[in-house]
């Protein structure tokens, strides 16, 4: 109770209708179970305002006492919105600094849900913003008509609001992009590690206008989403240490990249020749002509030569030097700062050698100055190796970008003319002809032909199409002329879509990843801390010349544990990952589900459509007398006058299997029991079983061909001319071809596959059956589906529900991953975590495996990357210098720490040989 | 004496370390990971 008294309470809520002390009670009562005690409610009658503790919620309270009889609003308005701020140590540095403006920290409620900070009334936002800002936590004014939840849009009124993404995508701590068209991308250089990740999010969120922000370490691109000035998103970069530039075409940013990219590389191994040619210089005159100790005879010219050393550091490391600045004086550091800290000390302490010898002891007088620049020539080449590899991984995008067709010969006024393809408006007509790509996605108005959609779906055979059907962009036309009507251009274009897809997946993140940055973010400042140790150490304990071994253990530590490789390590396989995934058709949309595939044990497949074709086809043809196609001729006759999914079907296979339909007069649809009409005078019958024998036809010796159809879930039609019964045919929603073996791998991989269906239980048994199906869940309802996903959730499998992305959406949502499954680029894309381009069950299979391998790939990456770190530290300080008396060299621990980089990045890219298992393997394998 | 010098110096570094990175108010590692 002491405690209750002595807390502030602050008003917290406007209510109307409390007059009396009675109704005070009441409003006291109602919101006890919020406060936890009737005292830590005031109840202010004359102004109808209810105090309470600054941690209660203020929604849920309001609530209360309106449900209470006295209508309540909170008194406090969402004022800012913030970032970075991810706990309640965080909510009281925030609080804390915003006491000047409020008068007492309680006055501040922050949200760290909604990423929002409540505040009274009459506050100066603009000023409240700049106080949280400078406190670490970039924060801007809201609105007041501004929506809080979950992120904030501009005021703006001609905006389009997107629905925000990153309660779908948890992007580290920052809100990710919520939409394409209100972003700016920036390349970014000089961004080299995951603290430079960290440094540019917040540097960009700082900006006014900026939602969200996410860097993209593996293709150095950022992305600011909101209503931002470009310029301004450039400025923050720059100012944080980094180069930036506005992407302004997107599609000519690749080209731009890659250029920049060579013209990197070309720079970076001219700096590594530079640097490590003079390092050596100076290896080879010390070791051979001079020596690296100072004497009188050669002081002056190691002084010219620390200076030559100094300008070389300059030039060639330059970049290092303002980063690691730029870095702290953010209060941050980051690989560039051990980096200067390492080859600086190395240079200082030489120079200072080399000036004043006297001060050390005889063993100390020796010179490290070409430790710094072979230190700087080792790490620009291992850099500029590590984006040479990068620029492979991405090889997945490329692929997908050169599909596109640079022109298209467009039908204009009866005129055939070779248009640039930005040209092609909806509704041009189109003319490919054999061997060419497909400019537009459209609609097929004259001719066939076969269409090789391989490089968008995984499906190796071409397709045929003809009049009627849809093409997409990006494919290719393997066989005859066609004309076709353009529908979707631009980046409306299935492939644009996928292009964009794959590029954001590529860039997200996997939890694994978030963890790895939130390490490396520590990492840096420890890693000083360690180095500083050691140098005491080695001072204290240490054999003589101490100063020389600690300056060089400290030097060491500081170079080893370089965290380039972290930062590497999840982006670079999810770049690949998801690129390989996209080359067996599946597009996975964020690198989460990449990482959740991955632990799946538990398919849930929708029957129709996922394993069946999705459609009745003929499955069986049994005539009593043995002529097949008399059979499917007479029943073509009977059925082209119906319009029945069944007739369809037998239609279709009496076309494909070249049966001529017979006349038939008289044609009359029996609801319940089939068609009949007439032939040569004799009544031609086809239809069920209780129909036929009710008409006294005898269809025993037909008995074990229908059973069979039965058996495998098919529905029997009987044929009978006259009272003969002349055969049965089979119709049933066939099981796609591979949908066993895909069902097989599947079980192989040691998942476990269900099956959710709206059909009876026996069909389902037998489609079951057939399919190789563990588990089967029969006559369920459509919106039933979801249910039962969220009931193996709960008990303990991680769940990939299978299904079309329209119909099955809400079951696609409750699963861990939701994969839809479409035929061609007809499917949703955006429905699912993974949308399976080509409509096998394989592409499941594939995706699963090959996230697998990509998590495993970033397993090993970050284990080699922690490893490294967590040996090459006590390495590099000196474990091993009381057995073996080694003490590791600093142009060691350089060559070492470029190599981890490059190890990681090579690593990744084996990723890309990897090739999911098929069938003929995987029974190869057993 | 050197050696106390010395040893003071690697501790007010250590410090200096820890206020700037993870203290200080605008440290965009501390602020973030200072109390997890």
């Amino acid at each position: 109770m002491a405690e209750a008294e002595m807390e502030t309470l602050v008003p917290a809520l406007s209510i109307t209708g409390a007059s009396c002390q009675g109704c005070a009670k009441k409003i006291r009562a109602a919101l006890e179970p919020l406060t936890g005690s009737t005292d830590r409610v005031e109840v202010d009658l004359e102004n109808q305002t209810v105090a309470l503790p600054a941690d209660t919620d203020l929604a849920d309270a309001a609530q209360r006492v309106t449900d209470a009889g006295y209508p309540a609003e909170p008194l406090w308005q969402p004022a800012l919105s913030v970032s970075g701020a991810t706990c309640q140590g965080c909510a009281r540095k925030i609080r804390n600094a915003l006491e000047p403006l409020t008068g007492a920290p309680e006055r501040t409620h922050v949200d760290l849900e909604k990423q929002t900070i409540l505040l009274m009334p009459g506050i100066d936002r603009n000023d409240a913003a700049e106080r949280v800002t400078e406190a670490g936590y970039p924060a801007r004014p809201l609105n007041d008509e501004e929506p809080v939840e979950p992120e904030q849009p501009e005021q703006e009124t001609n905006r389009t609001h997107k629905t925000p993404e990153h309660d779908e995508t948890p992007e580290a701590d920052l809100p990710a992009p919520a939409s394409n068209d209100d972003q700016v991308q920036l390349s970014v250089t000089g961004a080299t590690c995951a603290s430079c990740v960290a440094t540019i999010e917040k540097a960009l969120m700082s900006v006014k206008g900026v939602t969200g922000a996410h860097m993209n370490l593996a293709d150095n691109t950022a992305t600011a989403t909101g209503d931002a000035d470009p310029d301004a998103l450039v400025q923050a970069v720059e100012s944080a240490g980094y180069g930036a530039s506005v992407i302004e075409d997107p599609d000519a940013a690749d080209e731009q990249k890659q250029a920049q990219d060579r013209k990197q590389y070309r720079d970076m191994m001219i700096k590594m020749a530079v640097s490590l040619g003079l390092g050596i210089g100076l290896m080879a005159y010390g070791m051979g002509f001079g020596s690296m100790m100072i004497s009188d005879a050669n002081q002056l010219t190691w002084i010219n030569l620390g200076i030559l050393t100094f300008a070389v550091m300059v030039v060639t490391g330059g970049h290092f030097y303002v980063g690691a600045a730029k870095a702290f004086r953010h209060h941050n550091a980051n690989m560039d700062t051990l980096i200067a800290l390492g080859t600086g000390t190395a240079w200082l302490y030489s120079m200072v050698v080399s000036l004043f010898p006297d001060v050390f002891p005889d063993m100390a007088r020796h010179v490290y100055f070409e430790a710094s620049a072979m230190i700087i020539g080792l790490i620009n080449l291992g850099q500029a190796l590590e984006l040479r590899a990068k620029g492979k991984t991405s090889e997945a995008v490329r692929r997908l970008l050169d599909l596109r067709a640079k022109t298209a010969r467009v039908i204009r006024d009866g005129e055939e003319q070779d248009i640039p393809v930005e040209q092609v408006r909806k509704g041009d007509q189109i003319r490919v002809r054999p061997g060419e790509k497909l400019p537009v996605d459209g609609i097929i108005v004259d001719g066939s032909t076969r269409i090789d959609e391989s490089m968008l779906t995984g499906e190796p055979m071409p397709v045929n199409k003809a009049s009627g059907d849809e093409v997409s962009a990006g494919t290719l036309n393997t066989h005859g002329s066609i004309v076709y009507e353009a529908t979707r251009v631009g980046s409306e274009t299935a492939l644009a879509q996928i292009i964009r897809l794959v590029k954001k997946a590529q860039g997200s993140k996997p939890a694994i990843g978030r963890l790895a940055d939130r390490i490396s973010a520590v990492f840096v400042p420890s890693v000083m801390l360690i180095a500083v140790v050691t140098a005491l150490a080695w001072f204290n304990f240490g054999p003589d010349p101490r100063v020389v071994h600690m300056m060089v253990a400290a030097t060491t530590v500081l170079i080893i544990a370089c965290p380039c490789a972290l930062g590497l390590a999840t982006p670079m396989s999810v770049i690949v990952g998801v690129g390989k995934a996209a080359e067996y058709g599946a597009l996975i949309r964020q690198g989460d589900a990449l990482q959740t595939a991955g632990k799946l044990d538990l398919v849930i497949l929708d029957k129709t459509g996922t394993i069946t074709e999705g459609h009745p086809a003929v499955t069986h043809v049994h005539a009593a007398e043995g002529d097949q196609a008399e059979l499917l001729a007479l029943a073509a006759g009977l059925e082209q006058h119906s319009e029945h999914p069944l007739a369809e079907a037998i239609l279709e296979r009496a076309k494909s299997d070249g049966a001529a339909k017979r006349s038939v007069t008289g044609f009359e649809a029996l609801n319940g029991k089939g068609v009949q009409g007439e032939l040569d005078g004799e009544p031609l019958r086809l239809g069920n079983r209780r129909w036929l024998e009710g008409v006294g036809i005898d269809l025993s010796d037909l008995d074990s061909a229908a059973r069979t159809i039965t058996d495998e879930a098919g529905t029997p039609l009987f044929l009978s001319r006259g009272n003969r019964a002349l055969g049965v045919i089979g119709v049933a929603d066939a099981i796609k071809q591979d949908s066993e073996a895909a069902i097989r791998r599947l079980h192989d991989a040691g998942i476990r596959v269900m099956m959710v269906t709206g059909d009876v239980q026996a069909t389902a048994e037998a489609i079951a059956r057939k399919a190789g199906i563990d588990d089967i869940r029969a006559e369920v309802l459509p919106e039933d589906k979801a249910a039962i996903v969220e009931e193996m959730r709960r008990k303990g499998h991680t769940v990939a529900m299978v299904g079309d992305g329209i119909n099955d959406a809400p079951a696609l949502a409750a699963a861990d991953v939701g994969f839809a499954i479409g035929t061609g680029t007809d499917v949703a894309i955006e429905s699912a975590a993974i949308t399976l381009m080509r409509g096998s069950l394989h592409g499941v299979a594939d995706a699963i495996q090959i996230s697998r391998a990509t998590v495993r790939n970033i397993h090993q990456n970050l284990f080699g990357a922690f490893i490294y770190n967590t040996l090459g530290i006590p390495i590099a300080a000196g474990v091993l210098y009381p057995v073996w008396g080694v003490l590791m060299s600093p142009i060691l621990a350089g060559a070492a720490m470029s190599l981890s980089s490059v190890t990681v990045v090579t690593n990744a890219n084996r990723l890309r040989l990897f090739k999911p298992r098929h069938e003929s393997e995987t029974q190869e394998g057993n | 004496m050197t050696t106390v010098l010395v040893n003071l110096a690697g501790l007010v570094l250590m410090g200096a370390i820890v206020w700037w990175f993870w203290l200080s108010e605008s440290g965009d590692a501390g602020t973030q990971h200072d109390h997890h």
